[in-house]
């Protein structure tokens, strides 16, 4: 297969060193029967899966095993999709080329609701059978996990076991439980009531889920096998500073999404922002030490051969010896020759000085993200960041010669009013203002000010969980109202949705009954949501009315507080009084304080025995 | 400062790389061996490198040419031998040795390319009479082909004088065969394999199937030192 494939079909498709796995670093062995074959899955394109630091954990993880072989396998393009059904070949592993179906496991990582179709696409290719309950004993198991793995009901008919959390300890466990199993002779069931009984393993198919005839919602959900817990507990990493983290880690040659080595400097997020499911699931926060952090660092790098690092993290800038470690990283190389950067930083000024120290390169784009237009608004989600905070950094930026500033906003906030969309008008007008206060010989010549907005997208396990998403009408109308309320011509707005906000809503908060409908939607073709050339909106309202499924139910409803969320046999440690006292305080607008300033009691602490945040 | 000239080989394995792909992966290379790459100046400093040829996609070469300029002496065997430790197979180099100052660069000093290419035909094409057209494809006056032009417009060239020769062998499946070209560069100008194939196909008859699984080799690139 490998012959024909390199010499017929990749001279006919774009990007063909994308299918080869020969890139350096990637982990060649040779197979044994014994073998635990493990196919890595990332249900996106090889540049955007190939950026994901989850992967190249789990990937370096698993093959330390001798007896685990785990390889990559991305969803393949459409050109590349078109060939392989045209010749009647299955979607095969990177590295060996092995059929997916020959594999023991298929493990998806579930980083965006809008990837599920490609799930399904990608098991149809590698000729598995897509409902686990149909699987023949011969096939693949399909697991599959990542932070969509917190609501794994949507894709509860074609996973035969989530893990939920952090995976680095637990995939190991259910590797063992394999060992033992395959010694042992029995069947898939047997193999996954092993496994059921193993802390953050979820087993669909031994779960029963009753509804209301009437209302639709959910009245019952328990387990039908007694080696079912009825809570699945997260999983997360105690020690991170000396969990596992691969040295040498797989370098494209082909250009990725980010193309460099992400390292990961700390886990979890104190701020508790409402809208943000990652800041919630990810908690207690856990740092890696500056020794650590230097010494993989420079490992990687002597591994990889890149120049740039990215320090990243939920929020880079909450780090708390940010200052030393770039002090640090900066005399490391002072050559020049390796650059640092910093994601996901805060408004502050702090933040200007850091990124002046780091990049003395180009001064074009400065990204903030406000997410709200007003005071009022950025306190109900529990931003934490001032107008002042704001202004103050766009001026020291301005001083320092930036030019183009771009600010993200969200739209469909909960209680959010006209007057919080042209807030967000007002917003980009002062920084406007900012720039014309800067002295005329100081200040960049050519001034920029981006506005953009997302529809906002509620989550599970997140305060807003219960709130009903905006119509598409709304949000249109909002967006209307805020192009209209921008008078600056330095000012420019763009948007992004065409439908995808919605059908994530759905997604995101949906239950098993999802599942016929995402069949019937890959039935008809839809496969790369994520992506605008290949969206179908049509597409995916046909498979609702086929399946009987109404998507206004899952996105759009406000749910009540006492109501059986499809995700809530799964305890993240944050319990929901706290999450429903947040979401109380976020209708008066209360703020709640950054953890590391006052303990606000979210459950964490109780969740683990013996677990103490900050320190 | 030291030139260091080398010349490398590309196999199968990554036939497939962009000349942007192999860019990379020489610089992150040089950096894995510990190269001492000289970078230029300014505010975005990038390393002193650069290649004879821009290899398209698909093309496997016994005999390519790259430069870089490192900042301290370096032994070239010990260039060969870091280099060749941490590059991925496919990619191997041969031969290289330092240059003086002022010597010519590598695109201004390319002389004649070697090509070795596999090639479906039509079917029923005899070789002996496959290698009588290219004899009298080799003897018309002057070949022309419709070429666009920086501006984009379609202007006529002669490539004649960029071929020195062709011949065409059998191959172990009957619907393919192998031709051999030496194709000529004259004022860092040239003509591709492919145009030459597609030329034949237009001037005498249409017996190359010219698609994307072509294979194309180069055997060997002379530059002008070494005629």
């Amino acid at each position: 297969m490998n012959n024909y494939i390199e010499k017929n079909i990749l001279p006919l498709v774009t990007k063909p060193i994308t299918y080869l796995g020969n890139e350096v670093n990637a982990v060649h062995k040779n197979p044994s029967p014994e073998m635990i074959r493990f196919a890595f899955a990332f249900p996106d394109t090889y540049e955007v899966g190939m950026s994901h630091l989850g992967m190249k954990i789990l990937y370096g993880l698993l093959n330390e095993e001798k007896d685990i072989w785990c390889e990559r396998v991305f969803a393949p393009w459409v050109d590349m999709e078109e060939q392989l059904r045209q010749h009647n070949l299955p979607l095969y592993g990177l590295e060996s080329m092995l059929p997916l179906n020959d594999y023991d496991f298929v493990g998806f990582t579930l980083q965006y609701e809008m990837s599920f179709s490609n799930i399904l696409n990608m098991l149809e290719l590698g000729k598995i059978t897509q409902r686990s309950a149909l699987r023949e004993e011969d096939e693949p198991f399909v697991i599959a996990g990542g932070p969509c793995a917190y609501n794994p009901e949507p894709l509860a008919d074609f996973i035969d076991l989530f893990v939920i959390g952090e995976a680095e300890e637990v995939i190991l466990k259910i590797m063992a439980a394999h060992r033992e199993w395959k010694n042992t002779g029995g069947n898939r069931q047997d193999f996954l009531k092993r496994v059921a009984q193993i802390e953050g393993v979820y087993v669909p198919a031994f779960y029963q889920v009753n509804y209301d005839e009437q209302t639709g919602l959910i009245t019952a959900f328990e387990p039908i096998v007694k080696e079912a817990p009825s809570i699945i507990r997260k999983q997360f990493i105690e020690d991170l500073n000396n969990a596992y983290f691969p040295e040498k880690i797989v370098v494209s040659y082909t250009e990725t999404v980010h193309d460099r080595i992400s390292y990961e400097i700390f886990r979890g997020c104190g701020r508790g922002c409402r809208f943000c499911q990652a800041g919630m699931i990810y908690r207690p926060t856990r740092e890696k030490t500056v020794p650590t952090i230097q010494a993989k660092i420079k490992a990687l790098i002597d591994a990889t051969g890149y120049d740039e690092v990215s320090l990243s993290s939920l929020s880079t800038g909450d780090y708390s010896e940010i200052e030393a470690l770039i002090k640090n990283l900066v005399c490391d190389y002072t050559d020049g020759k390796v650059s640092i950067s910093l994601p996901s930083l805060r408004i502050d000024s702090l933040s200007i000085e850091m990124l002046e120290e780091i990049q003395k390169v180009r001064k074009t784009g400065l990204t903030l993200a406000p997410e709200a237009g007003t005071q009022r608004m950025r306190d109900v989600i529990n931003k934490g960041v001032t107008e002042e905070n704001l202004l103050d950094t766009v001026r020291t930026a301005f001083e320092k010669g930036w030019g183009h500033v771009k600010l993200y906003f969200m739209i469909g906030l909960p209680g959010e009013t006209l007057a919080d969309i042209e807030g967000i008008a007002d917003l980009g007008q002062k920084v406007v203002d900012e720039y014309f206060k800067i002295d005329r010989e100081e200040r960049n010549k050519s001034l920029k000010v981006v506005l953009s907005t997302s529809s906002f997208v509620p989550k599970p396990f997140t305060p807003f969980q219960w709130m009903g998403q905006n119509t598409q009408e709304e949000f249109k109308q909002k967006q209307r109202h805020l192009k209209a309320s921008i008078k600056d011509r330095k000012i420019s707005y763009s948007w992004h949705d065409s439908g995808v906000s919605f059908l994530e809503a759905v997604f995101a908060r949906g239950d098993r009954r999802l599942g016929s409908v995402l069949e019937k939607a890959h039935q008809k073709g839809c496969r790369f949501d994520g992506w605008g050339e290949c969206f179908d909106l049509q597409k995916w309202m046909d498979a609702f009315v086929e399946a009987g499924v109404d998507p206004d139910f899952y996105a759009l409803r406000n749910r009540d507080y006492s109501e059986i969320l499809p995700w809530d046999f799964i305890d993240t440690g944050i319990t929901k009084d706290f999450l429903q006292s947040e979401a109380e305080k976020a209708e008066t607008a209360l703020t709640t304080p950054f953890c590391p300033d006052t303990c606000s009691n979210c459950g964490i602490m109780e969740f683990k025995k013996g677990w103490k945040c900050n320190g | 400062m030291v030139k260091i000239q080398y010349q490398f080989k590309r196999s199968t394995p990554l036939r497939f790389l962009s000349h942007l792909d192999q860019q990379r992966l020489f610089q992150r290379a040089f950096r894995r061996a510990n190269i001492p790459v000289a970078y230029s100046q300014g505010f975005n400093p990038h390393p002193r490198m650069s290649f004879a040829l821009a290899m398209s996609v698909g093309l496997t070469s016994d005999s390519e040419y790259g430069e870089v300029i490192v900042s301290t002496d370096i032994n070239v065997d010990s260039f060969i031998s870091r280099m060749n430790h941490v590059l991925p197979s496919g990619l191997e180099i041969v031969t290289a040795k330092i240059c003086g100052e002022g010597v010519e660069s590598l695109s201004a000093s390319l002389y004649k390319s070697d090509y070795q290419i596999r090639v479906k035909v039509m079917p029923e094409t005899d070789l002996g009479e496959l290698a009588e057209s290219v004899r009298m494809y080799l003897e018309l006056p002057q070949i022309l082909v419709q070429k666009r032009n920086k501006k984009g417009k379609f202007v006529e060239k002669n490539i004649r004088p960029f071929i020195e020769s062709i011949s065409v062998f059998p191959d172990s499946e009957i619907d393919h065969v192998n031709v051999k070209m030496t194709l000529i560069y004259i004022e860092q100008q040239c003509v591709k394999p492919e145009q030459v194939l597609a030329s034949f196909n237009d001037q005498i008859s249409a017996v190359f199937v010219i698609d994307p699984t072509i294979e194309l080799h180069r055997e060997k690139l002379l530059l002008k030192a070494d005629a």
